[in-house]
Order: structure tokens, then C-alpha cells, then sequence
């Protein structure tokens, strides 16, 4: 039987960078095969090009044993290539069938549409009402849509591109579950993702990228989550460092019956939220996307303001009322999500975004007026400590690649050496190497006595860097639990939305 | 062969500076082509709106003069437009600074003292930071789009001196005319060369640039307007409020329009008259994109269209061109400047088509 897909000597080449270096590797008839790398490792340029998004500048591409010039996306579905991307395409205020039938390149009558998409998912176990507003559904349904917005093609190779960064443990069992089912029935599926021990659970191969050469093809259950790495990032994985035997100090940061306005028609508010983080300690607040993080950390930051000015306190001071300025001046510093636009502005050098956050605290301020060199001398060495690429304080922030950005936002915050620290989604998109320093930075920082909470939808993050942790959902936050004492299922329920316990908010942490 | 756009790494340094002369320069080309096809004689125009001006020292003057109150309005609204808030009502509040500079020289009439000006000047830059306070207003209480009212205002003060000036203020001497009684000496602005029409409004112009050149490089006002125009979120994220953004963007620019009608009703005109409106408010609009946004390629903007200005009435009396033609060429150079400033953050690259571009 010929390979579904093989590619060989593959190469793409964009201004200043060769983003796929001579890559060759074959898909089998129903195979799952990872595609693992750092970011800029060229995953999504490669992918790219198998879609018919880009083309190659050379090297051939063979379906089903014959060479093939995929021209576009359509000439890829048409082949039998389907993709599921990371960032869906819906509109939000439709049904789920209305955004399927805008997504068909023919035109399907409603009726026979729904049928199919009914027969897909009786197939496949995938459970969704095709006729509920897409604004209704949980991030993991959302992506179910996508999913049978591809198998209705009845594809061949399916694509999916980071699948599971925004689900909970349970939605990627099910995932999975239907990923078996369709490559039990001969249908390839190209799976990218950095998370490794998801890898080694599910796929049959895995094909390694970095720096747009291909590494190595290794059979994933042979490998350990430490070999993959260390083969995707070239060199070895360091550890975090603790201190062992730390005890945690007094309660530092002490939030209570905090909550937000609903703003916009599908945000998520924060509900009553409370919890307690101590000196030395990493508080993590774990949940799916789009369950009131960003309003939550608005809140904390102080880009909304509190009614009630005890409702935040540090060493007992009350700072709700005040805005970001006056609580950076009480040493409550937070990073956003969102980085460019929010927590960085793009068009601003290093040297400007510095005095976004560092004026006050730093003392760059004088009469009104900036001083430029102090700002230049503090971004200078956020780039020497944080070990940002960039060309120096004078490089304008959206010239930076996403890691290396948030490299220099994380460090522009933790050399202001502040008393709490809120961040949110710190290693988002980071490399495993920026990552791993990141980490340490934030480690360091507890260590030195800085009370961090730490809002992610990365699990394995949270478990490996917060000694506390609460779940977040439609707003609400869960009790608090040790790390050494909750499980992963458990922690998914909650994120799912099932609270075990009605004492949610009266509990503090042991 | 195909051409496409490329988004640049960084944002080209050099477009800046590049694509405000080529707007120009495309301007005088496309003019004197569009004017030669309609019969007349288009390089004449040309020569006659942008090279004349200059090379005529007799007219250096009128440059000066016409010049200043559009770098004053253009620097303001420069500052304005950094916080992306949309004064395009500066002829209203210059109007209103004309005004009330006026009312203060009427009030006084008669009196001397070196007092009289400078309270008039006051008077004119309180009236334009109130006559800009009202869209301020509006935007913050009650999110009305600031382009919309600022500019419908602008109508509303025209009226506002057709009244005055044939009512209440109108000259009891002038004969029916609808306009005021001429300002004693103590209200009117002194020629800095004697025997020249260039009044103290011009150096204030240059003034008023290198101020606000350094308050907006340096100072954390400047900051927080170019961070709120850059990016809101990150502004609120860095602890600027958006409403007092807007207050102070608004304030500014209508202080600074206000301040240009006060000096313009005593410095040129020295009464109050149904012509005082000239569109400097709109003019500077064009001024301040022209200057970058910044407030010292305002000041050459300031001149390059105080050349048109100049340069217009010469063409309308030796070659015969319209009155509107000055305004159809300082649109060109806008429509140009907007056009051209893709060039900044994309390239224009060369694509093969299906063919080799081997020859080319």
C-alpha cells in the first residue's frame, strides 16, 4: 500500500529565514502521527503547505503515492484533506449548523446537511445539538463544530492543530476517543501539538521538528516526555530549582468577594471570587478559556476597579479602589494575557513599553517628565537577565516574536521585584527552553518572598510550578487545595463545571 | 508580472519622511495634469501655487503670516490626533477664541495698557478650550463620536458671529456694514519688522511647535497620548484613563485653536468680520498629518500650505484659476499622504506571475 502521504525534501524559505529545511517524512493509511516543535520550529509553515495555504519552493509532495501540487485549500479538501485549527472560525451569534453550512465549499440543502451532520456525529460519539447559538457553547463543542465541519468532507488525513490547549481533562479523553475511532478506519491524522505525554499516549509516530529541520522520527512510546523535549528544544531540560523544605509566611495577598460587571455580551464576569495567597507562595488558578480569567485579572490589576476597597488587600492595606498605577505603587504588578496590544504596545520600543509599567516603581519619572536613560538602562537589563532576542532597548516590541515578548513583559514585571505578582497565561506560545526560565523566574521571585498567582489553562504548568490550587468556572472560583493533595481528574471536573462541595467560598486554604 | 505588498518588520523610518514630500511632489504632478485638461495652463498653475511663493521674497511675508495660525491649530490637533481623538471642529474653536478675544478688545475699548492683550489672549484660549469642552463632554458622559459634534459646532459658531456682528458688537460708526468698530492700538498685535505685516503671532507659532515638540517627547503627558491612541488597552493596562485622555486632547487642541483665532482677530484683521472663518481649522487638519503628528513637521507642513494658500491667489489673478483650486490641491496632498502611507509598514515587492520574470 502506498503512503496516504509523503513529502520529500521539503523546503520554504521566507525573507531572512529558511522556515522548513529539507524536510522528508511519509503519513501511513490510518496513522496517527505527531508533529512536535518549539515554536518557529516550522510545524505550521509545513502544515501550511500540506493544506495548500502556501506552496513549497521545493521538494514534492505524494498522495497517495502520486506527486501532487496542492494549490489551495480547496484543492486539499477536495483530495481528502481536512484541518482543524487551533483559532475556530465561527461566528459566534449562529447555530451550530448555520456556521457548518457557511463553512461547505457546494451548496447543501439544510435538511440533507443536517442529516449528514446527525450521521457523522451518531459515527463518531460526538454529542452537539446542531441547532444551538454557537455563543452558548463550551470551548471543547466549539471545536466538536470544527471537527465535524472536516469529517463531513470524509477526509483522508486530518490536521489538527493544537487540539488540545483549550480543553479539560475530560474533553481530551473524549478527543482522543474519536481520533481512535477515525484512524481505525484508515483515516491518517497529523496531530501538532508540544504536549508531550499527550503524544505519547495517543499517536503512533512522531516526527520532530527544530529550527525548520527535521530532528528525528521516533516512535513515541519508545521515547520518555524528557527525551521528546530534549530533542525538541537540541540540548538538555533543565529542572526547577527549590528550595526544599521552604514553609509558606503570613497571608499576603488576601482577595475577597470580588466581582466584575458583565461588559460585553459573551464575557464572563468574576463571581464573588476570594482566596488567599501567603508570602513565598504560588497560587495557581486553573479553568478552560473563557470562564472570567481576563475580567479576574482586570480586577486584580486594577484596569477595573473595585467598589469596595477591601475587597483587595496586601499586608492588610486595602487597594480596591485604587486603579493600576496606584496599586503598582502598593506593589501589586500583573501581566495580561494578551500580549501585544495589552500588556506590550507593538508599534512602542522596549525602551517605551518599560515606562508602561516600570515608571513609577523605578523612579523614571521626574517633574512630569520621562527619563529616558533610566528607562533605557532598566530594559537593557530585563534583555540581559530574561535572555530576550532583540536587537536592544531600541527594538520596537512588535518586532519581537511571541516568546521572546513575553520574555521581556515577564521580566519587565519581576525585576520591579514586586510584593504580589498576578499573571496570567506566562508561558503561552513559549518555547520549552523560555519556558523552563520563566518558571525559575517566577520560583526565584516566591523564594525571595513575593506572593504569585498564576492563571493558566496548562495544567501541567500549574501542578508543576504552584504549591495552591483553585479551578475557575463561568466565573467562579473554587476552594483552594494543596497541589500534593488533588487529583488531575478532580481538578478537571471542576473545570468542567461540576463543584464537588458547596462551600465554595467560605474555605481557605490549609 | 505582479506586484504585492509585504508587511515590513519594522515600520519603514525613512517612508516617514519619504511619503510626505512624494505627496507633494505627486500633488504639483497630478494638478498640472488635471488642470491642463480642463484648459488651463497646468504648469502654470503649478509654478504659480508652489513656486512663486517662494521665489518672490515680497510674498515671504504672507507665508509667515498664513503659516502661523496653521502651525498653532495643526500643532493642537497633532497632539489630538497622537489619542486617536477626532477634533476636526478647530475652525469652531478658533472661531469662539476669535470671539471672545474680541469681546475683550470691545470691552476695552478706548482703554490703554499693556494688560489688554494678554487678557485678550486668555480670553481667546479659554473660549476654545470651552467650545471644545462640549464634545469633550459629550464623548465621555454620553459616548457621542467627537467627529460629528465637533464639527457641527463648528456651523453653530459662524452663526454665532453673524450675529454678533450685526447685532450686538456691529460697528456704530461703520455704516450699516456687519462688522465691528476697529480695535484701539492697545488690542491689536504689533508687527515684529516695522514696515512688514508680519505680527508677533508668528514667532508664538514657532514657540508653541518647540513647546510641544518637548512635552510630547518627553513628558508623561506626551506618553500617555501616544500610548492611548496606540493601543487603549495597554494604556489602561499602564494606568491611563481613557476620559481623561480624551479631556485633555480636547483641551489642548481647542486651548491651541482658541489661541490662533485670538491672535488672528488682532494681528491681521484687527476687527471682527463676517470673513474671519477662512477654514485655518480645516486647513490645519491637512497641516497636522502632513507633520506626522509631530509637532515640528508641523511647523514645514504649516508652511507648505501656507504656500498654497499664497500661491492660489497669485494664480487666480495671472493665470485666472478658481478660488477653489487652492482647496482642490491641498486635498490632493492629504489624498496622497493617506495613500502613500502603506508605504510605512508594507513594501511593494515584485511576484512571478505564471510566467518567468526572467526579462524583467
Amino acid at each position: 500500500m502506498p503512503h496516504r502521504l509523503e513529502l520529500t525534501s521539503i523546503s520554504k524559505r521566507f525573507p531572512g529565514v529558511l522556515a522548513n529545511d529539507d524536510i522528508s517524512f511519509a503519513v501511513q493509511p490510518g496513522e496517527i502521527h505527531a508533529l512536535l516543535g518549539e515554536n518557529g520550529a516550522g510545524k505550521s509553515t509545513l502544515v501550511k503547505m500540506i493544506y495548500g495555504i502556501m506552496q513549497p519552493d521545493g521538494g514534492e509532495i505524494r498522495w497517495n503515492g502520486r506527486p501532487t501540487v496542492i494549490a489551495s485549500p480547496k484543492a486539499a479538501r477536495k483530495l481528502g484533506i481536512g484541518m482543524v485549527f487551533q483559532h475556530f472560525s465561527l461566528f459566534e451569534a449562529l447555530t451550530v449548523l448555520e456556521n457548518i453550512a457557511l463553512g461547505m465549499d457546494g451548496k447543501i440543502p439544510a435538511r440533507e446537511l443536517e442529516t449528514r451532520i446527525r450521521d457523522v456525529m451518531g459515527i463518531y460519539g460526538l454529542l452537539l445539538d446542531p441547532h444551538r447559538t454557537v455563543a452558548t457553547l463550551s470551548v471543547g463543542e466549539r471545536q466538536r463544530i470544527e471537527i465535524v465541519r472536516a469529517l463531513l468532507l470524509d477526509p483522508k488525513l486530518l490536521i489538527m492543530d493544537e487540539p488540545t490547549s483549550v480543553l479539560t481533562p475530560q474533553e481530551v479523553g473524549q478527543l482522543f476517543d474519536v481520533l481512535r475511532k477515525l484512524a481505525a478506519q484508515g483515516c491518517s491524522i497529523l496531530y501538532i501539538s508540544h504536549k508531550l505525554h499527550e503524544i505519547r499516549e495517543l499517536c503512533d509516530t512522531a516526527t520532530i521538528l527544530r529550527g525548520g529541520k527535521l530532528v528525528d522520527t521516533c516512535d513515541p512510546r519508545q521515547e520518555t516526555s524528557r527525551s521528546m523535549a530534549e530533542k525538541m528544544i537540541g540540548a538538555g531540560l533543565k529542572d526547577i530549582v527549590r528550595v526544599p523544605n521552604r514553609t509558606l509566611g503570613q497571608p499576603k495577598f488576601v482577595v475577597s468577594g470580588l466581582s466584575t460587571i458583565k461588559t460585553g455580551h459573551f464575557e464572563v464576569p468574576a463571581d464573588n471570587i476570594g482566596f488567599t495567597v501567603r508570602t513565598g507562595e504560588i497560587f495557581g488558578i486553573a479553568g478552560v478559556a473563557g470562564n472570567g480569567q481576563n475580567a479576574l485579572l482586570d480586577a486584580l490589576s486594577g484596569e477595573i476597579r473595585s467598589s469596595d476597597k477591601h475587597a483587595i488587600t496586601i499586608d492588610g492595606h486595602p487597594l480596591g479602589l485604587l486603579d493600576t498605577t496606584g496599586r503598582r505603587k502598593h506593589g501589586l504588578c500583573a501581566v495580561p494575557e494578551e500580549r501585544n496590544g495589552h500588556a506590550a504596545v507593538g508599534e512602542f520600543t522596549l525602551s517605551d513599553n518599560s515606562v508602561l509599567t516600570a515608571r513609577d516603581r523605578l523612579g523614571m519619572v521626574v517633574l512630569g517628565l520621562i527619563n529616558g536613560g533610566a528607562a533605557k538602562t532598566y530594559t537593557g537589563k530585563v534583555i540581559a537577565e530574561f535572555a530576550v532576542k532583540a536587537l536592544g532597548p531600541g527594538s520596537t516590541a512588535g518586532s519581537l516574536s511571541g516568546g521572546n515578548l513575553q520574555k521581556y513583559i515577564m521580566g519587565r514585571e519581576i525585576l520591579q521585584k514586586p510584593g504580589v505578582l498576578v499573571v496570567s497565561q506566562p508561558t503561552w506560545g513559549v518555547d520549552a527552553g523560555a519556558a523552563a526560565a520563566i518558571h525559575q523566574a517566577l520560583v526565584d521571585l516566591a523564594a525571595a518572598g513575593s506572593a504569585i498567582v498564576v492563571i493558566s489553562q496548562d495544567l501541567d504548568e500549574l501542578l508543576a510550578l504552584c504549591d495552591t490550587l483553585a479551578v475557575i468556572n463561568m466565573g467562579r472560583l473554587s476552594p483552594a487545595r494543596p497541589v500534593g493533595e488533588v487529583s488531575v481528574e478532580e481538578i478537571g471536573l471542576l473545570m468542567g463545571g461540576v463543584h464537588g462541595a458547596a462551600e465554595a467560598h467560605d474555605a481557605v486554604p490549609a | 508580472m505582479r506586484f504585492r505588498l509585504e508587511k515590513r518588520p519594522e515600520p519603514s523610518r525613512l517612508m516617514v519622511y519619504a511619503t510626505p514630500v512624494a505627496a507633494v511632489l505627486l500633488t504639483m504632478i497630478v494638478g498640472a495634469v488635471i488642470f491642463s485638461l480642463i484648459g488651463y495652463d497646468g504648469i502654470g498653475a503649478v509654478r504659480e501655487i508652489f513656486l512663486t511663493p517662494l521665489t518672490n521674497a515680497y510674498k515671504w511675508q504672507d507665508l509667515g503670516v498664513k503659516a502661523a495660525p496653521l502651525i498653532i491649530i495643526g500643532v493642537g490637533l497633532s497632539i489630538a490626533y497622537r489619542a486617536n481623538v477626532w477634533n476636526i471642529g478647530a475652525e469652531g474653536q478658533y472661531i469662539i477664541g476669535g470671539l471672545a478675544g474680541t469681546g475683550v478688545a470691545l470691552a476695552t475699548h478706548g482703554m490703554t495698557g499693556a494688560w489688554i492683550l494678554p487678557l485678550m489672549v486668555l480670553a481667546g484660549v479659554a473660549g476654545g478650550m470651552v467650545y471644545a469642552a462640549v464634545p469633550a463632554f459629550l464623548k465621555v458622559r454620553l459616548n457621542v463620536n467627537e467627529i460629528l459634534t465637533s464639527l457641527m459646532l463648528t456651523y453653530a459658531s459662524v452663526q454665532l458671529i453673524y450675529y454678533l456682528i450685526r447685532a450686538p458688537w456691529k460697528d456704530p460708526m461703520g455704516m450699516g456694514f456687519p462688522q465691528t468698530r476697529m480695535f484701539s492700538e492697545a488690542a491689536r498685535l504689533p508687527t515684529i519688522m516695522p514696515g512688514t505685516i508680519v505680527h508677533l503671532g508668528v514667532p508664538i507659532a514657532i514657540v508653541v511647535a518647540l513647546i510641544a515638540w518637548f512635552i510630547m517627547s518627553r513628558s508623561v503627558f506626551g506618553y500617555q497620548m501616544k500610548v492611548v491612541g496606540a493601543a487603549p488597552h495597554a494604556a489602561r493596562y499602564g494606568g491611563f484613563s481613557e476620559n481623561r485622555t480624551i479631556w485633555l486632547a480636547m483641551l489642548v487642541s481647542g486651548a491651541l485653536a482658541g489661541l490662533a483665532g485670538v491672535l488672528e482677530v488682532a494681528g491681521p484683521f484687527q476687527r471682527m468680520v463676517p470673513g474671519f472663518p477662512t477654514n485655518y481649522g480645516f486647513t490645519a487638519i491637512i497641516v497636522a498629518f502632513l507633520g506626522r503628528l509631530n509637532p515640528l513637521g508641523v511647523i514645514f507642513a504649516g508652511l507648505v500650505m501656507a504656500i498654497t494658500f499664497v500661491g492660489g491667489e497669485v494664480a487666480q489673478t495671472t493665470i485666472g484659476l478658481p478660488n477653489a483650486a487652492t482647496g482642490i490641491f491641498q486635498a490632493m496632498v492629504l489624498f496622497f499622504l493617506l495613500a502613500g502611507d502603506i508605504l510605512v509598514r508594507y513594501r511593494v515587492r515584485r511576484v512571478a506571475g505564471n510566467r518567468a520574470v526572467g526579462a524583467a
